[in-house]
């Protein structure tokens, strides 16, 4: 007669609230470990894997099943990010004609753009196709016992299946992000001078003045961060999928969740740390 | 092929089933499944049940995401615009540039993403759990309409509660904007109380639910016409998971920008 029965017997409800923050410290810990393996195994896959390494960035660029159908990942992320940014050009644009000073939408365009629109859309974009579609990948291989097989095979499992689609959505993400930046630029543009009939100089001219190039390369470190985490968080709600075909469902909705959150708070403590508080900006010059 | 080996003809097949049609013909589908739904709706017997049994799912699902996602969000957004108005010396101005932000653009981009991301994802994945095990055809040889049952009252409860998400994340991203921008970035606190209602008024409020009313109703569709339509196999339900979240993110992308547009026509 331990403390432990003791305690169930007497305050049931207690234990019970005492057993489930215990599940999840220790969920939070086993988390952590696949994370840093899946991290250190990073070398492995450069020295081992390397023809799954090309291979998942081949998948990964372009999609696969029904997401090849509509373009792929590259068709999803500009999409996306065209939309985002012509909304934001529209709601600048009539905020600013409200003030009278329409003509500064390109700066408007190429400051909040750079710093916060391009990444946080990019992070949404990464997380719905490249996560979701890993989660649903190595869920799907976890219960047909793929996994298992692999392990007894002597594959190391995370390196060969984690670390590799961490390494190929970090190398594809570089060109991914160039596109997304380009074309929430040329949106932003397209929307003030052909839908709001501003004229292109002006707008390039308030552009190119306010554009820092510097900014650009910021954002670059704050979506290398944010994909970093996105896809240890989708690769590891994928690897301990359990419960079936439909465990494979929840487990993508999880992940998904889960990484938009944590994606989220990576964007803004990185953004702080690289802008400071001052924010790094000079209007005048 | 080469070493004579008799070639076997293609099945016929009517030029309407080729491969590069899929997207159209997935269209089409949904088109019908969407009007099917809405009739549903309409026929008496109203799944009410139901109806709040899913709307305390997806709030359930969806409540912490939004807290979670909208703090982060308007903090940036109040960090970027404050950056820029302290340079003008106008930081007094800072409820302006926040309300701008938590009303106009975060309010419906975060209850997008939360809608889709958690809401319709999670919708996804029970109702697909259902169709492979076979329990909406067991629904329909007891004479039960999966349509009416299952897929109108989530369909409904899912627009409700994006209408109710809307309101509760433009409530926390002006708190949130308020606290970061009082205690962080030293602004005075009746002065971004003052400048709240400066460009942001009443018709941006209704437009901002009108948005989220129609993500709800657009996103739990989605979530629906994926979950009923899972193939079988392990990799199914997990793949329509997938897809529910890409085409829902990617629909409602287009759904806002178009209706920020259509709002200040309106609104003006």
């Amino acid at each position: 007669m331990s403390m432990s029965v003791i305690l169930q017997q007497r305050l049931p409800r207690v234990a019970r609230g005492w057993n489930t923050l215990g599940a999840t410290w220790r969920q939070l810990g086993e988390q952590t470990r696949f994370y840093g393996k899946t991290i250190g195994s990073l070398v492995d896959v450069f020295m081992h894997y390397k023809g799954e390494l090309l291979r998942q960035v081949a998948a990964m660029s372009l999609g696969t099943g029904s997401l090849a159908v509509i373009g792929g990942t590259v068709a999803v992320v500009a999409f996306l990010t065209m939309s985002t940014s012509g909304a934001v050009a529209s709601q600048g644009f009539n905020q600013l004609s409200q003030v009278g000073v329409e003509a500064l939408n390109g700066f408007a365009a190429a400051f909040v753009n750079t710093r916060l629109v391009t990444p946080a859309t990019g992070a949404v974009a990464f997380a719905a196709t490249i996560g979701a579609g890993a989660t649903a990948q190595l869920g799907a291989m976890r219960i047909s016992e793929e996994i298992d097989a692999l392990e007894v095979m002597g594959i190391r499992s995370i390196a060969y299946l984690a670390s590799t689609r961490v390494a190929a959505a970090l190398i594809v993400v570089v060109p991914l992000y160039c596109v997304a930046l380009l074309l929430g630029y040329f949106a932003a543009q397209s929307i003030t001078t052909w839908f709001y009939g501003q004229s292109g100089g002006v707008y390039q001219h308030y552009f190119n003045t306010f554009f820092i190039p510097a900014d650009a390369l910021r954002s670059f470190v704050v979506t290398v961060a944010e994909v970093t985490v996105i896809m240890l968080v989708h690769t590891y709600y994928g690897y301990n999928a359990s419960g079936g075909p439909a465990g494979v469902g929840e487990a993508v909705g999880r992940a998904t969740r889960t990484s938009l959150i944590a994606a989220v708070f990576v964007i803004l403590f990185v953004t702080l740390a690289l802008y400071g508080q001052t924010g790094n900006f000079n209007f005048a010059g | 092929m080469t070493h004579g080996t008799k070639e076997t003809p293609p099945p016929h097949r009517p030029w309407a089933e080729t491969k590069a049609l899929g997207f159209v013909r997935g269209l089409g589908k949904f088109s019908a499944f969407s009007l099917d739904a809405f009739l549903a709706m309409l026929r008496p017997p109203f799944a009410g049940r139901e109806f709040l049994e899913q709307c305390w799912f997806i709030i359930r699902v969806s409540m912490m995401p939004t807290l979670l996602l909208v703090i982060p969000f308007v903090v940036l957004a109040t960090f970027t615009f404050n950056v820029l108005l302290v340079e003008f010396g106008a930081a007094d101005l800072s409820g302006t540039g926040t309300a701008l932000a938590a009303v106009n653009q975060i309010g419906p981009f975060v209850t997008v993403l939360v809608v889709a991301g958690s809401g319709a994802a999670a919708m996804c994945a029970d109702l697909g759990a259902r169709t492979i095990r076979d329990e909406l055809d067991a629904l329909r040889v007891m004479g039960v309409d999966p349509m009416r049952a299952l897929v109108a009252p989530r369909v409904l409860a899912a627009t409700l509660v994006a209408l109710m998400l809307s309101s509760l994340v433009t409530l926390m991203g002006l708190t949130g904007g308020f606290l970061f921008a009082v205690f962080f970035q030293h602004v005075t606190p009746g002065a971004f109380a003052a400048s709240l209602t400066l460009i942001t008024g009443v018709s941006d409020v209704l437009v901002s639910m009108v948005k989220a009313t129609s993500f709800g109703l657009i996103a739990g569709l989605i979530g629906c016409y994926q979950g009923t339509h899972v193939g079988g196999g392990p990799a199914a339900v997990g793949n329509a998971v997938n897809e529910t979240v890409v085409y829902s993110f990617t629909l409602l992308f287009i759904v806002n920008a178009v209706l920020t547009a259509v709002g200040f026509e309106v609104t003006k």
